[in-house]
Order: structure tokens, then sequence, then C-alpha cells
């Protein structure tokens, strides 16, 4: 078994018989290797893997922008940065992390894992979750273009009106953060339809819903959260973007517009935005941690509801971010309770973490260090948080350090640690080699060390009346000290992540130099990416594999014997499939999507700078969307028997556009329930 | 070093220091160390709810540190010995929810009850004081006569309080949304255009206790502070009266160096936007200010009007030399010196005190060319953007010394 | 010899079978939900639901929480005319809306009634039925640019004031949904005239009826909420 004819990064996909492309340009590409192939995947797998490398790339824009801070903040009186500067750095820090690091580092691991662990070929509409990514990076892009065309957004990543207008913030930074965002939530949008399709839809057979692996669980949950806040973030930037180009009156103070509107809007997504950022990392960790423990994850049932919990919950609590802002005692007692009780799920599910922990045998390699590192430190951060929910106290807390360091230990040190966490774990599966397990926990150390030093002096500072948001402080106030300490703390996070970089490329050097291949289960798993070859075929299972309760693979593997003792009887590589592609179809590859999605932040620029770009945005949509519906619906494949696509069955319309690959499954998936069935 | 003994030392480490922190005496914005009523609820408030959070800090943070020792497998052998392969446990399922919820419960009962506390509105006869941000810079107008307009006394930066009484604020702004705030006295209150928020401090000592707005708010936030000065009442009567009176004129053929700067000030663009009463202020009902703003700019035009303040206003210049502070308390008028604090409110009376303690450098600084003093947006962006902020009028340092000299008779 | 012919036939009837049987198999996997036979229909998805029809439903739910914050940001401003010119209550032509109601009503019954001639297998009359549809539509559409020019002339424009900006952003999302809806329409019956709307393909009718339907109840709202309550 070797690791490059099936590792997606050299598999074709769809299958190319030479005849003669009957519509010209409209045919699907066949390039089976080279960045065209990465251009024109539908790949599940290789999508997941671009939005992982875009996110590091804005990772490493976001922490340029955070080190700013940090050196202009290292000492009073800073001159590293004017005002503007400052305020433009900070904002596009803010707007990086969360939008173009935490959510798309989410996606790619949702992206990935979700079909595998639920025994799917692919997602519910390939071609359209091309689109979702390149559409974010085209969002993400237009957002960082406004460093080159007149300076970032400086409102602050939640922009408060009327400060957002152009009266108050006549650059046009905060016009390349509104439409940057209007993208990419489209591709967030579009991510979560087809996301939720594919659960609720394309389970292998046996595969129920409580028998989905948490991680999965949490991206089901992250997806419905998306669903319904995204659209309200887009409400209220779409009335900003009105404001700002076209002179309506939404947020205008003169005409009597109450600023508290873009407020409400804003945390109504924004509060359910925090949990799309953690509940991923959550997942990461559930998986982890079981393996690393030999035991099963504790309190499978209460994991999956306190998840749902903090979905359903997470609307009710937004207004704990505007406890200060006036909204009168009787909203502010309520946001009170009700965020006090979101805790509650959140804290169960430190509990049975621990409690999964409790009597197992622990291994500390590197992923468990980073879940370890996730639980310790989210703690921190929802014990600040519950302080946050004493909403009269709040009143001396918000707005301050104390804020920002609360924020930063859960999604720093929650969703992110948990996200590096889940790179070590995963990456044999997707890369085909692991990454090197010392340096994995030099690189840890460092950044729990750096990571603490940098935000921990945050609490004292914020207590101490420090505000957030602010370019310089004066001498004499008692922020030196620790502002100093945070800079260094800053400085070291950058060098773990340098580790972190050379890590993957000494890896990868190794790897190569050994041409070992890579085990299809080399942690001793639990869940169905790991019967599978590493690295992941491309047309993942070679049969759809029937489930016959939770963690079925590891029951495969493991048995309880007459005396109760647990002990193994099936070897991982005799269970797993051997990663033979005959007689899989898979969806064929497009450009389409890639057209679609350059054609959306042209329509950013034109409404910015000149309406023409519009047009030619405009045109780039248009045609991308008609190409796409009339492209076939695969490649050319006559001998293979399978043939939906030249029949009646042929794709109408975008909206009735059947999923391209799954169809061709499920004789296969019929088959072997059938097989199951009989067993 | 293990992660057990990191995480371990990590906990006592921050509370080391936090309680170092608190002990520091250059703190003046500590909300640790309240020196006003309400502050001082809030901190009762948060302090035994630190404390259950240190508490459950320690018991999670330990426990993690107590299970990764306990149960690390000690070689690849026994770790693939498996322990037994518990599931779950619904009785700690339901502990460990129903616990938690209790606590929080609790927490939450006291966390209402303090809200409508502090929501109850100071006694009637209680000071009652406007509270205007904009950028960036804070207005202060009282209501002494009860009839619910606040223009007995309009003045801008140091918010001036009778020590030992409940104060009655209503908190609004001007332009975009800011935040007052004043750390030892009480928690923060935004400041958001076409609403006001009542809000109430009460200053325990006599003294002065600063702050900062803390809602982002432009260019400037960082440098728009608030400053509390609390009176005794003997004292803060005296200064209720002294602000009610009205700046003095000089005749046209005076030609001492103040009458110079008085000339100046009422022939420049300073007459625009700065209201000194007795000299400037028929002109200054809000609409009067606008119509003014409108002729000296030379023409017809709206508040929108490029050449005008977005705000419309800048700080009431009538008893500048009571004050403190000046640019949005950015800059110290009155030295921060011992001898220049002690001198209080009348700091500038006797000649000799304002040589000494008149930050004039600063001043002079400001006047020359105020936009490289604090980042504001002086000039307008034609089409877009009205002037947010003083420009730099391009004085002579003839003219500079001249206003100085009339401004310091603002007493 | 008759033995081997019949043999033969046989083998050959028993292969002929058992590729229809085969292909049947595969046209109803392949197909789907789309399959001609309904009982055929719900095999497929975990759900029983094609993943066409369930993503629309999906977005479905997204639409509306747009909707929501477009007329939450309504219900706040529609009286706020600071800034001068009327409100929208002052310039509303109840009647005319009512009647653009009714039409855009009616919309959804022709929809339903394209839906069930493709189920059918009646193209040409689900073609009838989807233009008519169309055509109800884009009287809707009609009927409110008429009614939008005429509030401008009275004075109520989208920048006149922070209720007309509201006014025009909630009801112009829904006139753009709508005017998307026409454009799916239209598509439909194109799509049906060269022959690529099978009744086998009834569904994607069926799922272009769920987002008209859609824009209908949105507006059932709108109008409730924005006409009629005071």
């Amino acid at each position: 078994m070797t690791t490059t004819t099936t590792g997606p990064l050299a598999l074709p996909s769809g299958t190319d018989t030479g005849r003669p492309n009957p519509l010209g340009a409209f045919a699907r590409p066949t390039a089976a290797t080279g960045w065209r192939s990465w251009v024109s995947t539908v790949d599940h797998k290789r999508i997941g893997i671009m939005y992982g490398a875009s996110a590091l790339i804005f990772f490493v824009i976001g922490g340029i922008e955070a080190l700013l801070i940090r050196l202009q903040l290292a000492q009073p009186d800073g001159v590293l940065l004017s005002a503007d500067a400052y305020n433009q750095v900070y904002t596009m820090h803010g707007t990086t992390m969360v939008f173009l690091v935490v959510m798309p580092i989410g996606a790619a691991f949702m992206n990935y894992l979700i079909p595998l662990q639920i025994g799917a070929r692919d997602v519910a509409f390939p071609r359209l979750n091309a689109l979702s990514f390149w559409i974010f990076l085209g969002g993400g892009i237009l957002l960082n273009s406004s460093w080159l065309l007149g300076g970032g957004a400086d409102g602050g990543w939640f922009n408060y009106a009327p400060n957002n207008g152009v009266i108050y913030s006549p650059s046009r930074g905060i016009d390349f953060w509104n439409m940057g965002l209007i993208i990419a939530g489209i591709a967030s949008l579009a991510g979560a339809i087809n996301l939720i399709v594919t659960c609720l839809n394309m389970r292998a057979p046996g595969m129920k819903l409580f028998r989905m692996p948490v991680f999965t669980w949490m991206g089901l949950v992250t997806q419905f959260l998306l669903l319904f806040a995204i659209p309200v973030l887009t409400a209220a930037q779409f009335l900003l973007l009105f404001d700002r180009l076209f002179g309506a009156r939404f947020f205008d103070v003169d005409a009597g517009a109450d600023p508290l509107l873009w407020e409400h809007l804003f945390w109504i997504f924004g509060h359910p935005e925090v949990y799309i950022m953690v509940l991923p990392a959550f997942g990461v960790i559930s998986e982890i941690i079981p393996v690393f423990s030999r035991k099963p994850l504790f309190g499978y049932p209460f994991m999956v509801f306190s998840g749902i919990a903090i979905g359903f919950m997470g609307w009710g609590v937004w207004a704990h971010h505007m406890f200060a802002s006036g909204v009168g005692p009787l909203s502010v007692a309520a946001f009170s309770i009700s965020t006090m009780f979101i805790a509650v799920p959140t804290g169960v599910k430190i509990f049975n973490w621990l409690a999964t922990m409790w009597g197992g045998r622990l291994k500390f390699e590197a992923p468990l260090l980073y879940s370890v590192g996730l639980v310790t430190m989210f703690t921190i951060g929802g014990l600040s948080g519950v302080t946050h929910a004493v909403a009269a106290s709040d009143t001396q807390q918000t707005d301050t350090y104390y804020i920002v360091a609360h924020f930063h230990y859960v999604l720093f040190g929650g969703a992110l640690f948990g996200f590096v966490g889940g790179w070590y774990f995963w990456w044999p599966k997707v890369f085909g080699y692991k990454l090197g397990d010392k340096v994995g926990k030099v690189n840890f150390w460092i950044l729990l060390v750096g990571f603490n030093l940098t935000f921990g002096p945050m609490h004292i500072l914020g207590l101490q009346g420090m505000p957030r948001r602010t370019y310089t402080y004066r001498d004499g106030y008692g922020f030196n000290l620790w502002n100093f300490v945070s800079t260094i703390g800053a400085f070291t996070i950058a060098t773990s992540f340098l580790i972190f970089f050379a890590n993957i490329l000494t890896s990868r050097r190794k790897a190569k130099a050994s041409n070992l291949a890579m085990a299809a289960d080399p942690w001793d798993a639990r869940s169905l990416e790991w019967t599978i070859q590493s690295p992941t075929p491309a047309h993942n299972f070679d049969t759809s594999p029937t489930v016959h309760r939770l963690d079925d693979f590891w029951h495969r593997k493991y048995q309880e014997n007459a005396e109760g003792k647990v002990v193994r009887i099936a070897r991982s590589e005799d269970l797993v499939q051997p990663g033979d592609p005959t007689g899989v179809h898979l969806p064929s590859p497009s450009y389409w999507p890639l057209v679609i999605a350059v054609g959306l932040p042209f329509v950013g620029w034109g409404l910015i700078f000149n309406l023409w770009l519009c047009l030619v945005g405009g045109l780039l949509i248009v045609a991308g969307i008609y190409g796409w519906i009339l492209e076939p619906a695969d490649a050319p494949a006559a001998e293979s028997g399978h043939h939906p696509d030249t029949g009646p069955g042929q794709p109408a319309s975008d909206q009735a556009e059947a999923a391209d690959g799954d169809r061709h499954d499920r004789d296969e998936g019929t088959e072997s329930e059938e097989a199951a069935l009989v067993d | 070093m293990s992660l057990a003994r990191r995480a371990g030392l990590l906990g006592p480490a921050l509370a080391v220091a936090a309680t170092l922190a608190g002990c520091a005496k250059d703190a003046p914005q500590d909300t640790l160390e309240p020196e006003g009523r309400f502050a001082n609820d809030l901190d009762n408030l948060i302090n035994p709810i630190f404390a259950v959070a240190g508490v459950v800090f320690v018991v999670v943070l330990g426990g993690a540190l107590f299970i990764a020792l306990r149960f690390r497998s000690r070689n690849d052998e026994h770790f693939d010995d498996l322990p037994a392969q518990i599931h779950g446990n619904n009785v700690l399922e339901i502990g460990w929810t129903v616990v938690p919820a209790i606590i929080l419960l609790a927490i939450g009962v006291f966390s209402v009850i303090a809200i409508f506390e502090l929501n109850e509105e100071p006694p009637d006869d209680a000071v009652n004081v406007q509270v205007i941000g904009q950028q960036w810079w804070w207005e202060y107008r009282y209501d002494l006569n009860g009839d619910g307009t606040f223009d007995e006394i309009v003045t801008a930066n140091d918010l001036v309080i009778p020590v030992g009484e409940e104060i009655d604020l209503e908190i609004t702004a001007r332009d975009v949304i800011h935040s007052w705030w004043a750390p030892k006295l009480n928690g923060k209150r935004d400041a958001v255009p076409n609403r006001t928020h009542p809000w109430k401090i009460q200053a325990d000592e006599p003294g002065e206790y600063v702050g900062q707005c803390t809602e982002y708010c432009g260019l400037s936030h960082a440098e728009m502070r608030v400053k509390v000065v609390a009176l005794e009442r003997g004292e803060f009567d005296t200064w209720v009266e002294e602000q009610q009176t009205d700046a003095e004129t000089f005749a046209t053929d005076d030609t001492s160096e103040e009458a110079e700067g008085y000339r100046a000030f009422t022939g420049l663009l300073c007459n625009s936007c700065h209201l000194v009463e007795g000299v400037n202020d028929d002109q200054f009902s809000d609409e009067d200010l606008r119509e003014f703003q409108r002729d000296v700019a030379g023409g017809p035009g709206t508040i929108t009007d490029d050449e005008l303040q977005a705000s419309g206003h800048a700080p009431n210049l009538t008893h500048l030399m009571s004050r403190s502070t000046f640019a949005g308390a950015k800059f110290d008028l009155r030295r921060n010196t011992p001898y220049c604090r002690d001198l209080g409110v009348d700091w500038a009376d006797e000649v000799d005190d304002v040589e000494r303690c008149l930050d004039l450098g600063a001043l002079e600084a400001w006047l020359r060319n105020p936009p490289a003093e604090k980042a504001m947006q002086a000039e307008p962006i034609p089409g877009r953007s009205p002037r947010r902020g003083m420009p730099n009028l391009e004085l002579t340092e003839e003219q500079i010394d001249q206003l100085v000299a009339w401004l310091i008779t603002l007493k | 010899m008759t033995d081997t012919t019949t043999n033969e036939r046989l083998a050959a009837a028993e292969a002929l079978e058992q590729r229809a049987g085969k292909e049947a198999a595969e046209r109803s996997a392949v197909a789907g939900a789309y399959a001609d036979d309904p009982a055929h229909d719900h095999h497929i998805t975990n759900t029983g639901i094609s993943n066409p029809k369930l993503a629309m439903w999906v977005f479905l739910g997204s639409e509306c929480l747009l909707f929501g914050g477009l007329i939450s940001t309504f219900l706040l401003y529609k009286n706020n005319n600071l800034a001068g010119g009327p409100t929208p209550h002052d310039v509303y032509d109840i009647e005319l809306t009512s009647i653009s109601s009714f039409v855009l009503l009616m919309s959804s019954l022709t929809m339903v009634l394209a839906v069930s001639a493709i189920q059918r297998g009646e193209q040409a009359r689900m073609r009838l039925w989807l233009v008519s549809t169309a055509l109800l539509g884009g009287t809707f559409i009609g009927g409110q640019a008429y009614e939008f020019q005429v509030f401008v002339k009275e004075g109520l424009g989208f920048t006149t004031n922070s209720a007309g900006s509201a006014f025009f952003a909630l009801t112009g999302f829904h006139g753009v949904h709508v005017t998307i809806g026409i454009v799916m329409l239209l598509s439909t019956v194109i799509l049906s005239a060269v022959g690529r709307i099978p009744r086998a393909r009834a569904e994607a009718v069926e799922i272009v009826g769920l987002y008209w339907h859609f824009v209908d109840i949105v507006w059932v709202l709108i109008f409730t909420v924005v006409y009629l309550i005071p």
C-alpha cells in the first residue's frame, strides 16, 4: 500500500475517456495534478486543506498585527503607531482572527472530517462546497486589500454605529470591512446549508444521529448557528452599506436614528458567533482525549446534549455585551441570569473531559497536551466570563483589558489550542506523515507559557482600569509592567508558531526522505476516518461502511473477554479498507465555482471605487452561474455503467442540482447494508 | 518542568501578582480600590465571586493536574493495558449540572439585586449634571434650579461635585457612542447620541478621581479623559457661585496683552466654537450657535457643513482657569505637583500660583498646533466628513502670548 | 435444436430482465428522489427528503432570520420621520397594495398547479402555470414599482428619513427575492421546453415552488406588519 497513488495530492478525480468535449468551454476539467487540479477541485478534503492553509496565512497577517499592537503598548506613550494606524491595526487584527482564522480553521476540520466520520463519499453539494471556499478567500482578500487601497478598517471588529458611518469614518476602510464580511458571510451560509444536508442525509447505513462522533455533532450545531446568525449580521451590514454608499438613514443620528439598533443586530449575530468559533474545537478534543486516555468519551449523550443546549442558549444572551449600553435594568437582569446559566452546559463538558481522563491510561503526546491545554485555559476564560455575567460589576469590567483577557482565553486558549491539537492528531490521516512529536511538545510548552504571559496579566490591567482599544496609555497609572510582560509573551507566542511551521517543514522532509507508509490507524482511534488508508484516498471509502454502534471501529478492534477485561480481538490492518478505487465514480471537478467567486470581490471594489467594476463582477457571476448550470454533470464515463448524467436525470437548475457523486455510491451502500443485514 | 508543576504554579503566581498590583500606589483607575460608595458596592459584589471563581479554578486545574500525574501511562505496555471502559455516570452528570446551576443561581440572585439597587434614583435634591460626550472631550452642564434645563453652569473636562453626596448624572452624546467612566467612583455608562442614560456617582473623600472614555469613539478615544473633582460642600457652593459669573470684557482702547488676547479671541475663528459667557454668549443657544457658525464660516449651511464642527461645540472657556485639565483632559492645565493640587479649584487666583502651576508649555503647544498635540480630524474632508477637532489656526507667537494672557483672566 | 433456441431465448430474456432490473435499480439509485416510482422516492437519504429539497428548506430557515432582522428594523423606525418628510403610513394606498398582495397570493395557487401538472407528467400544462406564476409575480413587482414611485413623488424616498430607509430596505429585499424567483420560474420554463424537466424531475419544480411560497408567506407577514398594523 503506497502513499502516492491514492493520496489527496495525486489521485485523479473524474475519469477521462478522451471523448471530444461537446460543449467546448463548458466541459468539465480533467486535470488530476498540479495547480489546476486544486483550483477546480470539488473534493471536500482538498477544500478542507485549502481552508486550513488560507487560515494559516491569515493567521500570520493577524499575528503580525497583534505584534504591532504589543510593540506599541510595550511602553507608555508609545510612538511606533499613530492613533490612526493603531486603530486600523487593532480592528484588522480582531476582524482577521475571528473571520479569517478561527472560523476557517473550524471549516477546514469540519469539511475534511464530517463526511469521513459519517461514512460518506463527499458532502451533499461538492461544487457548492468549492464555491464556499473560493468566496471566503475572495472576501478575505477584499478585506485585506484595504491595506493597499487607502487603509484598513478602523472602527473596531464590532464596528459600532454611528462611528461606522461616513461622517465619523470617512476613509474607505470600513467599506472594505463591510463588503469583505458580507462576501465571507455568503461563504459561511452556503457551507452551513451544505454540511447540514450532508449530516442529516448522507450518513452511512447504521450511522444513526446518536452514533455520530461528538466532533460531527458539534459541527452540526455549529452549522445551524451559522445558518441563523450570519443572516442577521448580513442584514446589519446591508443597512450600513446603504447608509455609507447611498445616504440611507439607518444610523444617522441627526435623523433620529437609534445607534443601539446596530448593537443589537450585531450581537444577536456576535454571541452565537463565539460558539461557532469554539464548538468545533470542543469537538476536536472530544475525539482526541478518549484516544489518548484509552477510554471512551465520558457521558456521550450529555456531551451531545450540552452542545445542543449551548446552541440554543447562545441565542438568549447577546445583550451581555451591552450591559453598560443603557438598555435598562430589566433587560440587564434578564441577560445576566441567562448568561449565568449558559455556563452550565459548558461546565458539563469540562467535567466530562476530565472524567474521560480519570482512570485512563494517559499518553501526553502533542494532541493530548493541546487538549488539556484547552480544558484548562478555557476554564480560566469561562470563570472570568462568569464574573462578567454579574452585570453590575461588569460595568467596571466591560471595555477594559479584563474583557480582552477573557475572550483571548476562551478563543485562543480554547478554540485555537484545540485546533492545533487537532492538527497534530489528524495530520497523519490528511498528509500521510506525523508531525514530529518532540518538537510538538516544545511547541506546546512555549505556546502555553507565551500565551499565559500575554493574556494573564491583562486580567490585572483591566481590573486596574486600562480600557481596551486605546492606542497608548500614560505613565503613572500602574499599567507599565504588565503591558511589558504581555509584549514579551506575544513574541513568545510568535516563536512557538515559528516552531510549529518549522515542524511542518522538517516532518514533511523527513517523511519524504524515508518513504515509509503511514498506517491507516496510527493512534488506535475510534471513528470511521481511521478505517481507511492514510493519506485519505480521494474516494474516501471503497465501500460504504455499515455502523452498528457508537465507536463502531473501536468495538471491532476490542471486546470484553470472559473475565471482563477489554482485549484486542483484531488488528487495525485487518479491518481497514485497502483503498481500492475501482468502480467508484467521484464528483467531477469544475472551474465555475472559482469564476463566480472571483466576481464577488469585483462587485465589492466596484461599489467602493467605480461602478463599472461592479459590472465586471456581475458578468463573472452570471457567467459562472450559467457555466455551472450548463456544464455536463460529469466528465464522460460511458463504460463504467454509471450513467445518470446523459439521461433524464440531468440536473436542470442550480436549485435542483443533484449531488454529483453520492448518487453513484448508493448501490454500494445498499449492497453492504444488505450484506450487513444478512450478517 | 512538567505540565503539572507549571499549571500549579500559574494560579498562585497570578494571585500574588494581582494582590501586589492592587497595592500599587500609582493606580488611579483601579477598580479594586474603590473610593466611592457605588464602586464600593460593586467591589463588594464581585469579591466573593472572585473567591468562588478562585475555588473553581483550583478545583478544575488542580483536578486536571492530579489526573495528568496520577493516570499517566508509564510505558507502552501500560498504555496498551486498557482500563475499565466506563461510558458515563448519570448521577455524576446530574450532580455536575445541578450543583454549578445552583451556585450560578445564587450568584445570579445577588447580581439581580445589585442591578436594581444600583438603578435606584438619587434623591430629588441631588446635584444634577448632564454629561455630554463628543469627539474627544466631555462637557458637563448643571441644572441648579431644577427646571430641567442644564444651563446654569456649562463646563468641560473637570466634573466638580460635592463630596459625600449622590450625584445625579444624565449621560448622553452628540456624535458617536462614548462611555463615561470614573473607576473609583462607579462603573461605566455609555453615552449614546439620541439617548440619555441616568447614572450616579458618589465620592467618599475630597480629591480628584480620573477615568477615561471606554467606548471606542475614533481617533483620540485613548485621550478622552475624565476627571472628577470632589470638594467639601462649602467649597463646592463657592465654586458654583463663581462659575455663574461672566468673564470680564476689555475696552477697545485697552492695549494690555490680555486685551489683545481678548480681541484675538473674538476676531478669530475661536469665537465660532468656544463660548465665553459675557463675551459671546448672546449668540449661544444651540440654534444660535449654529447660525453664528454659519455666518463666521462665510455662508449658509447646515450643521454638517464641512467647515463646521460635527458636534457644533467646543469646550466652554468662561472659567477655564478653575480647571486642572484641558483638551479633553489629555493635558494638565495645572501642573500635577502636590502644591498645585492642594490649591484646588482656585489655583489660578494668585498670580504667583499661576506662574508656578500653569503648564504654560502645554497650553502654548496646543494653541500653536492642536492637531499635532492630539489626533483629530481638524480639517474637513469635502463631501464626506466635516471638521472634528480644533484646527491649526496658524497663530503667530505674539498671538499665542496674547491669547494665553487673556485665557489666564478666565478664572 | 428447439431446446437450444429456447434456452438461448430464455437466457437472452433473463439477461434482458436482469439488465432492465439493474438499470431500474441504477436509475432509482442514481435518480434518487427523482425516480419515476414514488415508492422508490425515499430510501436514498437518511431523512427521506432529497438533498436539494432539504437544502432549500434549510436555506429558507436562514432567510427567516434575514427578514426578521429587516422587519425588526422597520418596527423600530416605522414612525421615525424626524429628518422630515412623511412616514410610510402617511402615504400608503392600502387598496392598491391589497390588490397586489392578492395577485401574489394567487401566484402561489398557480405555482401549486404547476407542480401538480409536472407530477402528472403534463409538461405543457406545467409551463402554462409557471408562466402564469411568473406573470402574476411580475404584476406584483410592477405594482410595487408603481407604488414606490408614488411614494417618492409624495416625498418619501429611501434617504428621506429613517422610516423611509427601513420601509424601502425591507420591501426592496423582498422585491429582489420575488424577482430572483421569477428568473427561476422562467428558467424552469425554458429548461422544460428543451426537455430537461421530465416527470422524473418533478421535484426540481417542487423546490422552486417551496422558494416561491416562502416569498409569498414573507409578503403576507410584511403586508400585515408594515401596512396593516397602525
